[in-house]
């Protein structure tokens, strides 16, 4: 190896070009690691065979049966029988105990049919059984109609391959109330070293 | 077979040396054991207990270990600014010491590792990180690279390390063509250690306060102030208790190199301040955590600005020269920028980095008591590591241990002398 | 090889042997200490060396699932089944969140812990809900404002808006990209998994990833008895090990059975929807087309799967 030897100087310096080749190397070392990791934007890819798999269900949408009627009133005849109807829009005090009516200018009549009191009826006066009340609802929220059956409006549960199972209207949305109640909300996080913290001293016990 | 015998006997000469010496040494030696002890403790609880021990949480993740581990890592690469002047430029003062640079890289690269080892939460499956056997995430996890070139680094100067001293020990001349080479490979090891490990850091777009192309040149700067700071006060406590004569020269040189080093540093965090602060965003609330605290915490801010304090009456230490080449004053110089970076850089990196979390919730982190008991055990590890090592290095050096076979040239078995690698060469000894 | 020349003589030498036999001691008491604190675990020699799931061959995972569920009924004392059901063909799940209707009840937080098994104390949610000033949504969403810790007695609160947060599953994710050993990545039906018997604890991914949505188990999890849900999947809901991260897997025991998750169905309102993103037919196709969605942080590029969107009118 060709030692570069000074005057006087007893340590050989070594040569340059030695130096710029680890320089090189060093700088070509950043260099790969700079390319390669920056490229790096997708993680390692799972490289497991697994078997080949499709459900044989259909995603079906499925409306679930409508909630049952509250039996303190239903069926509504065994009451409005052979009465004269009182077509006068009106407050109820009294009658029907029912605890809020907050639906925009509606009343009773608008949905309930006068005549046959277990019916109700559309703006067109066909009548329409409870179990499809929410024709009614989409008489006016008819924007909610294609959502509900799309899934994108309203609660759905069981499968999101298989039976969708959406609900009718009146099930969570009260008709003569239909706006949501206020819920009281489930207890927030403990915060970070909050109640948890104590477990080490618990552990001790 | 000879060979072996006598590798043996280095190893068994070195046991010897380190067992035997004087009272202040066996005191050090008791004080380092207390603290392992405490730290092995502190382990031994996180060990059972799990990191919970901590004061991390999700919020804030990484602190202590990591902070340390940050810090160290520029402690190790520093070892190659001297290695740059003594071998590169021929600088003759240098020389002497570059060796004991050497061996505290190899001990902070020790504690580095270490401190990754008690901060994750299963070490007993570190395995699962080696190639073969387990499942290495390269080359796009750059944990991966800092693991390679953290082991790189140690391998090579633990080598060139044993290599001197071995050939010292038998009394031989090293073959510089053959270490040279390797020597020079550890500057751009050196480099690159702390530079992934900073690209560890920016790659992460999720903390915009790490996100940010400086903070490599950022983390080199502030290795090149703490390094050879905490090498200048290491080489005056063994000036005055190993039988190592280091030149004023020497040291003075190294306290100018650290001028340059802590001026480009304060430089880089005025940048960065100014990037911060300039136009706020909603990125500058860390570093409004950083300066000002949030929330009514301001543990980290007061830590941030005596931090500047420390660097820059250490800078102002550094650069004068009448400051400079007064030895005490520099050496108060050096406690300063030790301090001063170890704050900026390690606590002062992670905490903001992490506060407020990614869902803008600020959690004031401080270091629990379990987490300082494990910190004090690896710096204890670390400390007698190094110790160890210089006491192995100085005994060979002063001709107390040797294995000079028969039949060398008498010109290299020059007995006992100082540290100087120089007088090994070309046989003209000083 | 002269006396002279070695260090010290033999005298001297075997005293220091003495000594170091003494250092000896120390040490193996230190050792002692530490292999009481090693008693805490149970070693498992079998679970110890378990390769990366996907090195697994199909009998290697049934083994893994039956000592697993051997371990886990003992512990719980009742009986549980693990699976690992594959992706189905042609699906990429994605999962639609009402902001316009969440009122912030966090019955979602909680369906989620009884379905996912998630350690109560400490405590673990993989889902966190954060609470807006509707004035403030005129600046756009900023995390900063938000605060998870609202308790008041009724919820919505006035002015308020709820933003539920969990893992996005993005396309690029960050966390994928970091993970050292590889224990967690991108699944082919889209679900960013965890192999929770190789994850080594690290927590680079916890600092990788942009929407806070990656637990760590601290301490000890803690699930009890008589709450744990024994249908569990491995990449998913099974219980985890002290010092592993754990995150939303979208449900994975449910959805590859073709289930709605475990929040949807808990979520009183409907603000959750969920699918296939590559069904023309289903209901995260119809509200990507037809409503204003929007993903978080969008200028990170990691692509999440969870839109959010703005459902009324």
């Amino acid at each position: 190896m060709p030692v570069d030897r000074e005057e006087g100087e007893g340590t050989p310096r070594p040569p340059s070009y030695q130096m710029a080749t680890w320089a090189l190397l060093g700088g070509v070392l950043v260099l790969v690691l700079v390319l390669v990791s920056a490229r790096g934007r997708h993680g390692p890819d799972t490289t497991r065979d697994y078997p080949s798999r499709s459900l044989p269900a259909e995603p079906v949408p499925v409306l679930l049966p409508p909630p049952e009627m509250d039996p303190g009133y239903w069926p509504c005849s065994d009451c409005h029988e052979g009465e004269k109807t009182n077509f006068e829009v009106r407050k109820f005090e009294e009658e029907h105990d029912v605890m809020e009516f907050k639906h925009g200018t509606l009343w009773c009549l608008d949905c309930h049919d006068a005549e046959q009191r277990d019916t109700l009826h559309l703006a067109n006066s066909d009548r329409i059984p409870f179990s499809e009340s929410w024709r009614l609802c989409t008489q006016c929220h008819a924007l909610k109609l294609a959502e509900w059956r799309a899934g994108v409006h309203g609660k759905r549960t069981g499968y999101w391959w298989g039976p969708k199972e959406y609900r009718n209207c009146v099930e969570c949305h009260d008709p003569h109330g239909p706006r949501f109640k206020p819920l009281e909300p489930f207890p927030p996080p403990w915060p970070p070293r909050g109640p948890g913290s104590t477990l080490v001293e618990a552990a001790h016990e | 077979m000879h060979k072996l015998a006598r590798f043996w006997r280095f190893v068994t000469g070195s046991l010897d040396v380190v067992i035997r010496g004087e009272r202040s040494y066996y005191l050090w030696i008791a004080l380092l054991a207390v603290v392992i002890a405490a730290g092995l403790f502190g382990y031994a609880r996180q060990m059972q207990l799990g990191l919970i021990t901590s004061h991390m949480r999700d919020q804030v993740s990484w602190g202590f270990y990591i902070g340390n581990f940050t810090f160290l890592v520029g402690v190790a690469a520093a070892a190659v600014v001297l290695v740059i002047p003594a071998y590169v430029y021929e600088w003759g003062p240098i020389k002497e010491v570059v060796l004991i640079g050497e061996l505290m890289a190899i001990a902070a690269v020790v504690m580095c590792m270490l401190f990754v080892t008690v901060d994750v939460g299963r070490p007993q499956m570190l395995w699962h990180l080696l190639p073969v056997s387990g499942n290495p995430n390269f080359p796009y996890s750059l944990l991966i690279w800092d693991i390679l070139v953290l082991n790189s680094y140690f391998a090579v100067n633990y080598f060139i390390v044993t290599y001197l001293l071995y050939k010292s020990y038998t009394g031989q001349p090293y073959n510089s063509g053959f270490i040279m080479p390797v020597i020079f490979l550890s500057i751009p090891l050196a480099v690159l250690i702390h530079t992934v490990t900073a690209f560890l850091f920016m790659g992460l777009v999720a903390r915009p306060f790490w996100h940010t192309a400086i903070l490599a040149p950022r983390f080199l700067a502030s290795a090149f102030c703490s390094g050879p700071a905490l090498l200048l006060l290491i080489f005056q406590i063994l000036r005055r208790v190993g039988r190592i004569s280091i030149s004023d020269a020497a040291l003075r040189k190294i306290g100018e190199l650290l001028a340059y080093a802590m001026a480009v540093n304060l430089f880089f965090l005025g940048c960065e301040v100014f990037a911060e602060f300039y136009f706020p965003t909603g990125h500058t609330i860390h570093g409004e955590f950083q300066w000002f605290g949030i929330g009514g915490r301001f543990d980290v801010a007061i830590y941030t600005w005596i931090a500047l304090a420390c660097n820059s009456v250490a800078f102002v230490l550094f650069v004068v020269p009448n400051f400079r080449n007064d030895l005490r004053l520099l050496s108060i110089g050096c406690v300063l920028a030790v301090g001063g970076i170890f704050v900026e850089k390690g606590l002062g990196l992670l905490i903001p980095g992490m506060t407020p979390d990614a869902l803008g919730e600020v959690y004031a982190y401080n270091p629990s008591l379990n987490e300082v008991l494990v910190g004090a055990g690896v710096w204890g590890v670390g400390a007698l590591t190094f110790t160890l090592m210089v006491k192995v290095a100085m005994a060979i050096n002063v001709g107390e241990l040797r294995d000079v076979p028969p039949g060398t040239s008498p010109a290299y078995d020059t007995g006992v002398r100082s540290l100087k690698l120089s007088d090994q060469q070309g046989g003209s000894g000083r | 090889m002269s006396d002279e020349n070695r260090s010290g003589t033999r005298g001297a030498r075997g005293a220091s042997r003495r000594q170091f036999l003494s250092a000896c001691g120390l040490g193996v008491g230190a050792l002692t200490g530490l292999t009481g604190a090693a008693e805490a675990f149970e070693f498992d020699l079998e679970e110890f060396f378990q390769k990366h799931f996907r090195e697994l061959s199909d009998d290697e995972v049934a083994e893994v699932l039956e000592r697993l569920e051997r371990k886990y009924s003992k512990q719980y004392g009742k009986e549980v089944t693990i699976d690992a059901t594959g992706p189905i063909d042609g699906v990429v799940y994605g999962y639609g969140l009402d902001i316009s209707r969440c009122i912030g009840c966090r019955r979602c937080v909680y369906g989620c812990v009884d379905e996912n098994n998630q350690s109560r104390d400490p405590q673990i949610h993989w889902i966190r809900v954060l609470e807006f000033e509707r004035e403030s949504a005129i600046r756009g969403i900023d995390l900063e404002e938000g605060n998870p810790y609202y308790n008041h007695e009724a919820v919505p609160a006035e002015d308020k808006f709820y933003v539920p947060i969990a893992c996005q599953h993005c396309e690029d994710s960050p966390c994928t990209n970091v993970c050292p050993t590889g224990a967690t990545w991108s699944e082919p039906d889209g679900i960013v998994v965890i192999d929770y018997d190789w994850c080594i604890g690290c927590r680079y991914c916890m600092a990788a990833c942009p929407y806070g949505a990656r637990h760590f188990n601290w301490g000890e999890p803690n699930v009890p008895a008589d709450e744990l849900n024994p249908d569990m999947h491995l990449l998913g809901n099974r219980p985890r090990p002290r010092g592993v991260v754990e995150k939303c897997s979208f449900c994975i025991q449910r959805v590859r059975d073709g289930r709605y998750p475990a929040c949807l169905e808990a979520c009183p309102v409907g603000a959750r929807k969920f699918g296939n993103l590559l069904d023309p037919n289903g209901e995260m196709r119809f509200l990507l087309e037809n409503k204003r969605t929007f993903v978080l942080k969008a200028e990170l590029h990691t692509r999440p799967k969870f839109f959010y969107f703005y459902g009324r009118g």
